[in-house]
C-alpha cells in the first residue's frame, strides 16, 4: 500500500516534469502571445479549477478551441498534480520561466484576464511560502540574460502585494507552519531553519523592494500589514482553539506563535518596533481592559490565564528568541503604554500579561527591567513607575503593599543598587541630565513604599543616599540640588513621616515632581535638548514663581483685612461723626472741658480732651550716619553689633563712589574687612540677601574706583586658606562685575602729560636749568641776559623758553573768545576713553591665574573647590571679553589659552568647570583683534597659533564625546567662533602683507608665505 | 483713619553754639532763659522768637548745666549753675542780664546735677481743692509764713519787688534757698540765695538713719527736686534721686533721716519733677522707664502711681505743666514724649531733634513748651493749648503783665 502510493506518486511527479518541460519549449519557442497563454493554461487547468471559458474571449479562433478542447481533470487527481508540482522541482522551474522569461517578454501583452487566470494563479494559489522563497529573490535580480529589469521587478513586486497582501500569504504561511510542526516532529532542525529562512525573507522586503515600487510594501504600511495580519490570525486562532486550550503546554509554543514571533524580532530588527506596537499594544489594552481589574492579584492572574484569548499574549514574549527584538519592543511597548495614558493598573497588567512568565524564567528579561531598563534608559516618570511596579515590587499598584508576601529581599537588592549608583560622585559629574533625573526617581519612588524598619534591614541605603544628597548639595546646577533636596525629603518622610525636611522651599507640597520639569527626549536630538533646556528654564521660573504665590495670597488676604478694617471705622465714623480729623476744630472743640480748670479734680473723662498723636514711632532717624571710611571699616569689623554692620554696608558703597582722597589709604582694609565680615549672620532674618549685595556692590565700587589696590587685596585673599569656598566666589564674582563695569565706563579725563616722576641725571640739560617739563614743542630754556636792565650784579638767574601757541588758540582777527579752548579741545585735551578695563586687564588676570593649580591648606581648585575652578575661569573669560580688541587682550590670551590647556583644567571632571573653559575659550576667540592674530603668525608667534589651534581641535573633541549636553552645545559655538575668526584673520592676512610693502617697502613675501603656510589648520573650515 | 501727626515745633530757636543744657520760663514775661555747654546764657523772646540778649556767664570750658527762675525769689532774677562749681544769681535788666552777677555760691560741685529752686505748691492745686476750701487754705498759709517772719526775725521782704503775685505775697525763708548736689556728691545741700550760705548738708551717710531705710551705696545725687509741702510749715523737703536709681525723701528739719525711700528704677535717676500740689511727681532715669508716683508726707510713703515703659532708655529731663494736665519728658533718643499726667497714657512723640533732648519746660501760662537739644537748638511748641483763655486773662498773669 505504502509501495502504490510512492509509485503513484512517482508517476504524477514524472508527467508533472514532463508537462512543465512542455510547456517552457512551448513558451520559449511561442511566437505570439496567445501560444503562451495556451501553454500556460494547459497546465494551470491540470493544477487549478479553471473556467476556460473566461479565457476564450480574449484569444484568437484557433487558440479558443485549443483551450476549449483541454478536458480538466477530476478534483483528486487535480490534488495530487497540485503536491507533486508544489512539492517537487516543478513550480521552482515554471516561476523562474515566468519571473524572468515571460514576465520581460510576453506579460506586457498579456490581457487582463489571461493574467489572472494563467499566471497569478500559479503564485497565489500555491503555498504561500514556496511561493515567497522563489518570488523575493527575483526582487534583486540583475539583467545578466538581456531581460527586461524592470519590468521583472515591477512584476515581482506586484505578485508580492498580491499574495502576501492581498492574500493573507503571510497568516498562511503561519498557518502551514503550525501544521507541518505537528505533523513533522523529527525534522525539528530543519523545519527551524526554513521557518527563520522564511521569516527572514519576508521581512526582508521592503529592504528589496525598489524606490518606485507599490506603497504598501513600504517598510511602514508593509510591517504594519504583515502585524495586523499575525495578530489577527494569532486572535482568531485562540478563540477556534478555545476547547482545547487545556491541552496547550505552558511554555510549548507552536509553529504558527514561533513564526509570529520570528517576524516580529525582524521587524524590529529593521527598526520598525514603532510600526509594531502600534498595532501590539490596542490589542493588549483591549484584550486587558476586558477583564476587570479590580479584583484582587493572584485571582485576577489566574482569569487571565485562564482565558484562552490570553495564550497568544502570554506566548508571544517568549516566542521572540531575539534578546535585542525583546528589548526594543520592551522600550517601545512603554512609551505607547505613556503616550495612551493608560491606568498604572492597565500598564502593570498589560506588562504581567506579556512579560510575566519570561519575566520569571529568563534571568536575561530580569536583568533588562531590573538593570537596564532602571540604570541605563529614561523613560517618562509614568513608565518607571510601572517598571518598579512589575519588576520590583511585583504586585498590582492597587494592591496592599503591606502584605509581605512579595520578593522583599530582591527588593532590598534593587534599593542597594539602585542608591549605589545614585550616591556615587562619578554618576553626578558624567552622566546626562535625564539619566540622574530618571534614576534620582527611581530611588525616590522606592524610597516612598519603604517603611523605617525596611531602611534598617538594608546594608547601607540610608549611607548611600545621605552621601549622595550631600554631593548633590554642592553641586553648582540648581537641578542636581533640587534632586537631592527631593530625595532627601523622602528619606526624612521615611525617617519621620510626621516630619518632613524641607530643604528647599521650592518643594513644599508632599507630592515631587519627579520629571523635575525634564520632558524626556525619546531621542537625543539636538532640537529635543534645545526644548529641554527651555523647560529648564521654565522650571526654574515656574519654581520661583511657586513661593511668590504664597506671599500674594498673603498679600490678598491682607488686603481683605485692611478692607474689612477699613469698613469698621467707617462704621465706628457713622457712629460718631463728631469725631473729626481736623486738630484745628478739636483744640477748639476741647473748650468744652474748661470746668477741668476750675471744676473738680475727678472729672477724669474731661482729661479724655487730651486726644494722643499719633503715636507710631520708628528709630530711622536714631542711626549714626557714617561719613568717613575708616569709621565704616570699624563698624564693620564689629561683628557684634549688627545694626551698625548693617548701616556701615548701607553707607559704604555711597562713599567709596564718592571716591575721597582717602580711598586709596583704606581701600586695601576695607576691602579685606568687606571679605571677612559675615553680613549674612548678621542681618535680620530675610534681609540676608539685600546685605550680601550691599556687599557686593561696595566690594564692585572699591574695585572700579581704586582697582589697584584693591586687586592686590583681592588677589592675596582669593587663595589665602582664611576664606571660605563662599568667599573665595565671592571674590571672583565681585572681579567679574568689576571688569564689567571698568569695560562699560565712559569717562572723559585729560590727556595726561607723560613727565617722568624721577629726573635722571643724564639729562642732557644742566641742573640749574628748571625742569624741561612742558606742552612739547617748547623751547630751551636759554638764559636772559639782563644786563639791558642795567644792573650791575646778576643776583637771579632768568630763563626762557618759547612755548608754543596752544593747538586751536586763535590769535589773529577780532573774534572774540571768552576762553582759549577751541572747539577740538576734547580731541587734543581730553581723551575719550569707552573701556577702562584694558589697563587693569593684568592686574585681574595674572594674579588669579597664577595659583589655580596649587593645593594648600583649604585651597584645593583641581578638586574639591571645583566651582571656585569654573567661577575663576570664567572671570578670566570674562576679563579678556572686556579687553576684547585691545592689545592688552593680545597680551593676556597666550597666558590664559595656557592655563585653559593644562589637562586638569579643559579635561576636568566637572561639566562646570569644562563649561567654563569653553566659555573663557570663546571668549578669547572673540576678544583677538584679527590683524594682531595675523602679525603673530606672520612673525612667527607660535604660542597664541598653537593656543588657537588647541582651541579648535579640544572644541572638536568635546562635540565629538562629552556627556554634558550644554559641553557640546558651547563646544558647537566656540567652533563657530573659531572659524569666524579664522577667516577675518585670513583677511588681515590678505590685505596687510600689501600695505606693509608699500609703505615700508620693506619685501616680506617670504613672511607672508609662512603665514599662509600656517593658515590651514586656523581656516580649517573654509 | 490715621490719627493726626504730631505737631511740629511752632518756632525753633537757633543761635546756640554748643549743645543746650537747660531751658527755663521767665515767670511773667514772655522771656526764655536758656544755658548751653559753653557757657553762654541766653535770653529769648517767645513771642517774636527773637534773642533778647546773650552773655557768657561760665566759662567756655565749664559750660552751664541749668538755668532757673521763680516767682519766689523774684521775678527780675535768673540762676545759673555751671559746672565749675558756681552758682551764680543775675538780674535781669532792661537789655538783659546784668553785668556781674548779684550773688555767686561756690559749692564746688563738678557735676551734672541740676540745682532745684524751691517748689510751692501751685495755685491751680488749691483751685483744684475746690472752691470752698480756697479762702481758708489760703489764709492759713498766710498765717504760716507769718508766724515764720516772726520766729525767725529775718524779713525778706526786701527781696519782693514785685509782689502783686500772691506767691510773692508770702515768702517763706526756705523758699529762697537752692537746692544743690554737694561738694561731695552723695550728699545734697542747700544754699540760701541772700547768704550765699550753706543751710543744711543731706548726707545718706549720716548714722542714726532708721532701720528700715538703707543709707548705704546709693551713690551719686543725680536729681533733686526742692518744694514747700503745705504742711511742713515752711521748712523745705526735698526729693533726691541717686545714682543706683533709688530716690530719697529729706525734710530738712532732719537731715540725718530720709522721711522715705522708694527704688523704681535699675539705673541712675535723672530727672525729676513734682507736680503743682507737690503730691506726686514723674521721674525718668537711664533705665527704660518713667515713674509716676504719689508722695504722702504724712505717712512719709511715696507709691507708684504708673510706671511707663518705653523703648529707648534715658530720661534727662522732665517737665509737669503747672495745670497739672500733661507732662513731658526729654529723652536721649531725640524725643520730646508727651503722657497725659493723671492717667498716664502717652499723647505724643514729638520728633523735631535730631540729637539728644536735654530739658522740657513749660510756661507758666501752660501755652507753650521749650525743648533743649544737644543739636543746639531749642524748640518751641504749643500743645494741647490751656481752652479758656478768658479765665487765664483774668487769673493774674497777663493783667499784670499789662500793667
Amino acid at each position: 500500500m505504502e509501495g502504490d502510493s510512492n509509485r503513484r506518486r512517482r508517476e504524477v511527479e514524472t508527467r508533472v516534469l514532463d508537462k512543465v518541460g512542455e510547456v517552457t519549449t512551448a513558451i520559449k519557442s511561442a511566437k505570439h502571445v496567445d501560444q503562451v497563454i495556451c501553454a500556460l493554461h494547459s497546465l494551470a487547468s491540470l493544477l487549478f479549477p479553471l473556467d476556460s471559458s473566461l479565457l476564450s474571449g480574449i484569444l484568437d479562433q484557433h487558440y479558443r478551441e485549443e483551450v476549449l478542447s483541454i478536458k480538466a481533470p477530476s478534483a483528486n487527481e487535480r490534488g495530487d498534480w497540485w503536491q507533486a508540482f508544489y512539492r517537487g522541482p516543478g513550480f521552482s522551474t515554471l516561476a523562474r520561466i515566468l519571473l524572468l522569461d515571460v514576465a520581460s517578454d510576453w506579460l506586457a501583452c498579456f490581457p487582463l484576464s489571461a493574467r489572472k487566470y494563467v499566471y497569478d494563479t500559479f503564485f497565489v494559489n500555491g503555498p504561500a511560502a514556496e511561493v515567497v522563497q522563489t518570488l523575493i529573490p527575483c526582487l534583486q535580480q540583475d539583467g545578466s540574460d538581456g531581460i527586461d529589469v524592470n519590468a521583472v521587478h515591477s512584476n515581482t513586486e506586484r505578485l508580492v502585494v498580491l499574495c502576501l497582501i492581498e492574500n493573507n500569504g503571510v497568516l498562511q504561511i503561519a498557518g502551514k507552519f503550525d501544521n507541518s510542526c505537528q505533523s513533522e516532529d523529527s525534522a525539528d532542525d530543519c523545519h527551524k531553519g526554513t521557518l527563520s529562512r522564511v521569516a527572514q525573507l519576508v521581512a526582508s522586503i521592503p529592504d528589496k523592494a525598489r524606490l518606485r515600487a507599490p506603497t504598501s510594501l513600504s517598510s511602514h504600511s508593509f510591517f504594519k500589514q504583515i502585524t495586523i495580519q499575525l495578530l489577527s490570525g494569532a486572535e482568531e486562532r485562540d478563540s477556534t482553539q478555545s476547547d482545547k486550550a487545556t491541552t496547550f503546554n505552558k511554555f510549548e509554543i507552536d509553529g504558527t506563535l514561533r513564526f509570529t514571533g520570528e517576524i516580529f524580532s525582524r521587524i524590529c530588527r529593521r527598526g520598525s518596533s514603532d510600526v509594531l506596537l502600534s498595532e501590539v499594544v490596542p490589542r493588549v489594552l483591549r484584550h486587558v481592559r476586558g477583564f476587570s481589574l479590580s479584583s484582587n492579584d493572584a485571582a485576577l492572574s489566574d482569569l487571565i490565564q485562564s482565558n484562552p484569548g490570553s495564550e497568544v499574549w502570554l506566548k508571544l514574549m517568549q516566542a521572540i528568541k531575539d534578546p535585542y527584538a525583546v528589548e526594543r519592543m520592551s522600550e517601545q511597548l512603554l512609551h505607547q503604554l505613556a503616550i495612551e495614558r493608560v491606568s498604572d493598573t492597565e500598564a502593570y497588567w498589560t506588562l504581567w500579561l506579556l512579560f510575566n512568565r519570561i519575566f520569571n524564567h529568563q534571568m536575561s528579561i530580569r536583568s533588562l527591567f531590573v538593570d537596564k531598563f532602571l540604570l541605563w534608559k529614561v523613560f517618562p516618570v509614568c513608565c518607571l513607575r510601572w517598571i518598579l511596579q512589575f519588576a520590583i515590587f511585583e504586585f498590582p499598584p492597587d494592591a496592599d503593599p503591606l502584605s509581605k508576601d512579595h520578593d522583599i529581599q530582591g527588593f532590598f537588592d534593587t534599593v542597594q543598587r539602585l542608591a549605589a549608583v545614585w550616591s556615587k560622585k562619578e554618576f553626578v559629574q558624567s552622566t546626562p541630565m535625564e539619566q540622574q533625573a530618571y534614576v534620582t526617581a527611581a530611588v525616590g519612588l522606592c524610597l516612598e513604599k519603604m517603611s523605617k524598619e525596611d531602611l534598617d534591614k538594608t546594608k547601607d541605603v540610608m549611607h548611600s543616599i545621605l552621601q549622595g544628597v550631600s554631593c548633590r548639595l554642592e553641586s553648582p546646577t540648581d537641578l542636581v540640588r533640587k534632586m537631592a533636596s527631593c530625595v532627601a525629603f523622602m528619606l526624612s518622610k521615611v525617617i519621620d513621616p510626621t516630619n518632613p525636611l524641607y530643604l528647599d522651599e521650592s518643594c513644599t507640597g508632599d507630592t515631587i515632581d519627579w520629571e523635575f520639569g525634564l520632558t524626556t527626549p525619546v531621542k537625543g536630538t539636538l532640537s529635543t535638548s534645545t526644548f529641554t533646556d527651555k523647560d529648564l528654564k521654565e522650571t526654574k521660573t515656574s519654581m520661583t514663581s511657586v513661593p511668590k504665590e504664597d506671599p500674594n495670597c498673603k498679600l490678598k488676604d491682607e488686603i481683605d483685612n485692611n478692607v474689612k478694617s477699613r469698613k469698621k471705622i467707617s462704621e465706628f465714623k457713622s457712629i460718631d461723626p463728631d469725631e473729626i480729623i481736623d486738630p484745628a476744630t478739636l483744640n477748639y472743640e476741647s473748650v468744652s472741658d474748661q470746668d477741668d480748670d476750675n471744676a473738680s479734680e475727678d472729672s477724669d473723662c474731661s482729661s479724655d480732651s487730651l486726644q494722643p498723636y499719633d503715636l507710631s514711632d520708628d528709630d530711622n532717624d536714631l542711626k549714626i550716619k557714617f561719613s568717613q571710611l575708616v569709621d565704616v571699616a570699624g563698624a564693620l569689623r564689629k561683628s557684634d553689633d549688627a545694626d551698625g554692620v548693617e548701616r556701615a554696608l548701607d553707607i559704604v558703597e555711597k562713599l567709596v563712589r564718592a571716591s575721597p582722597d582717602e580711598l586709596t589709604h583704606v581701600t586695601s582694609d576695607l576691602v579685606r574687612t568687606l571679605i571677612q565680615v559675615r553680613c549674612s549672620d548678621l542681618a535680620v532674618e530675610g534681609e540676608e540677601e539685600s546685605a550680601e549685595e550691599k556687599r557686593q556692590s561696595a566690594l564692585v565700587a572699591l574695585l572700579v574706583t581704586c582697582p589697584f589696590e584693591s586687586l592686590d587685596t583681592l588677589s592675596k585673599l582669593l587663595y589665602s586658606p582664611n576664606v571660605d569656598v563662599s568667599q573665595r566666589i565671592m571674590i571672583l564674582d565681585v572681579m567679574t562685575e568689576a571688569a564689567q563695569e571698568l569695560a562699560n565706563s565712559k569717562v572723559m579725563k585729560p590727556k595726561h602729560q607723560t613727565r617722568a616722576i624721577i629726573s635722571t641725571i643724564s639729562e642732557t640739560q644742566p641742573w640749574f636749568l628748571p625742569s624741561s617739563i612742558g606742552p612739547p614743542g617748547a623751547g630751551t630754556w636759554k638764559e636772559v641776559s639782563e644786563t639791558g636792565t642795567g644792573t650791575l650784579l646778576n643776583w637771579s638767574n632768568c630763563y626762557e623758553r618759547e612755548l608754543p601757541s596752544k593747538s586751536g588758540q586763535i590769535k589773529r582777527g577780532k573774534t572774540r573768545r571768552w576762553s582759549l579752548k577751541s572747539e577740538n579741545m576734547q580731541e587734543s585735551q581730553v581723551e575719550w576713553s569707552q573701556n577702562k578695563f584694558p589697563l587693569y586687564a593684568a592686574a585681574f588676570m595674572l594674579p588669579a591665574m597664577q595659583g589655580f593649580d596649587k593645593k594648600r591648606h583649604g585651597v584645593d581648585l583641581l578638586g574639591r573647590d571645583f566651582i571656585v575652578l569654573g567661577k575663576l575661569i570664567h572671570m578670566l573669560g570674562i576679563c579678556i571679553k572686556c579687553a576684547s580688541l585691545h592689545p592688552e587682550a593680545s597680551a593676556m590670551a597666550p597666558a590664559l589659552l595656557d592655563m585653559l590647556r593644562s589637562s586638569e583644567v579643559c579635561h576636568h571632571k566637572e561639566a562646570y568647570v569644562r563649561r567654563a573653559v569653553l566659555f573663557a575659550a570663546s571668549c578669547v576667540l572673540v576678544a583677538l583683534h584679527p590683524s594682531y592674530i595675523a602679525s603673530s603668525l606672520t612673525e612667527g608667534n607660535l604660542e597664541l597659533s598653537n593656543g588657537l589651534e588647541w582651541v579648535r581641535t579640544w572644541a572638536l573633541n568635546v562635540v565629538d564625546s562629552d556627556t554634558d549636553k550644554e559641553c557640546y552645545m558651547m563646544a558647537m559655538s566656540c567652533l563657530q567662533l573659531h572659524a569666524q575668526m579664522a577667516l577675518q584673520t585670513s583677511r588681515a592676512l590678505e590685505s596687510s602683507p600689501e600695505i606693509t610693502i608699500k609703505t615700508k617697502g620693506i619685501s616680506l613675501p617670504s613672511n607672508r608665505s609662512k603665514g599662509t603656510i600656517k593658515l590651514p589648520y586656523l581656516n580649517a573650515e573654509y | 483713619m490715621s490719627k493726626r501727626p504730631p505737631p511740629d515745633p511752632v518756632a525753633v530757636l537757633r543761635g546756640h553754639r554748643a549743645s543746650v543744657m537747660d531751658v527755663c520760663f521767665h515767670p511773667t514775661k514772655p522771656l526764655l532763659f536758656t544755658g548751653s555747654t559753653d557757657g553762654e546764657l541766653r535770653i529769648w523772646d517767645t513771642v517774636q522768637h527773637r534773642t533778647v540778649s546773650s552773655s557768657w556767664v561760665h566759662s567756655a570750658a565749664h559750660g552751664i548745666i541749668s538755668v532757673a527762675c521763680s516767682p519766689l525769689i523774684g521775678a527780675n532774677k535768673v540762676i545759673s549753675q555751671g559746672r565749675d562749681g558756681t552758682v551764680k544769681c543775675w538780674d535781669i535788666e532792661d537789655g538783659g542780664l546784668s553785668r556781674n552777677p548779684t550773688l555767686t555760691i561756690r559749692t564746688n560741685s563738678y557735676h551734672f546735677c541740676k540745682l532745684s529752686l524751691v517748689k510751692m505748691p501751685h495755685a491751680s492745686a488749691k483751685v483744684a481743692e475746690g472752691p470752698t476750701h480756697d479762702s481758708e487754705r489760703e489764709s492759713r498759709e498766710i498765717v504760716d509764713t507769718e508766724r515764720l517772719h516772726n520766729s525767725r526775725g529775718k524779713t525778706t521782704g526786701s527781696e519782693i519787688e514785685c509782689s502783686t503775685s500772691h506767691e510773692d505775697s508770702a515768702p517763706a525763708e526756705g523758699t529762697n534757698s537752692v537746692a544743690v548736689s554737694g561738694e561731695q556728691n552723695s550728699e545734697v545741700e542747700i544754699w540760701d540765695l541772700n547768704t550765699a550760705e550753706r543751710i543744711v548738708r543731706l548726707s545718706q551717710n549720716c548714722s542714726g538713719g532708721s532701720p528700715n531705710i538703707s543709707t548705704k551705696g546709693r551713690g551719686m545725687c543725680m536729681a533733686v527736686q526742692a518744694y514747700l509741702p503745705s504742711k511742713s510749715q515752711g521748712f523745705i523737703n526735698v526729693l533726691a534721686g541717686y545714682e543706683d536709681g533709688s530716690m530719697l525723701l529729706w525734710d530738712i528739719r532732719n537731715p540725718g533721716i530720709p522721711l522715705a525711700a522708694a527704688k523704681f528704677h535699675l539705673e541712675p535717676v535723672l530727672s525729676l519733677c513734682l507736680d503743682g500740689s507737690c503730691t506726686g511727681g514723674i521721674s525718668g532715669a537711664a533705665d527704660e522707664k518713667i515713674v509716676m508716683y504719689n508722695l504722702d508726707h504724712s505717712t512719709g510713703s511715696c507709691l507708684i502711681k504708673k510706671e511707663i515703659s518705653l523703648e529707648r532708655p534715658g530720661i534727662s529731663g522732665i517737665s509737669i505743666r503747672p495745670d497739672g494736665k500733661i507732662a513731658a519728658t526729654a529723652g536721649w533718643d531725640h524725643r520730646v514724649r508727651l503722657y497725659n499726667y493723671r492717667k498716664g497714657n502717652p499723647l505724643a512723640i514729638l520728633k523735631y531733634h535730631h540729637s539728644v533732648c536735654n530739658a522740657v519746660s513749660f510756661s507758666t501760662d501752660n501755652k507753650l513748651m521749650a525743648s533743649a537739644s544737644e543739636d543746639t537748638t531749642i524748640a518751641l511748641w504749643e500743645l494741647y493749648p490751656p481752652t479758656d483763655l478768658k479765665w487765664n486773662s483774668l487769673s493774674g498773669h497777663i493783667t499784670i503783665r499789662a500793667c
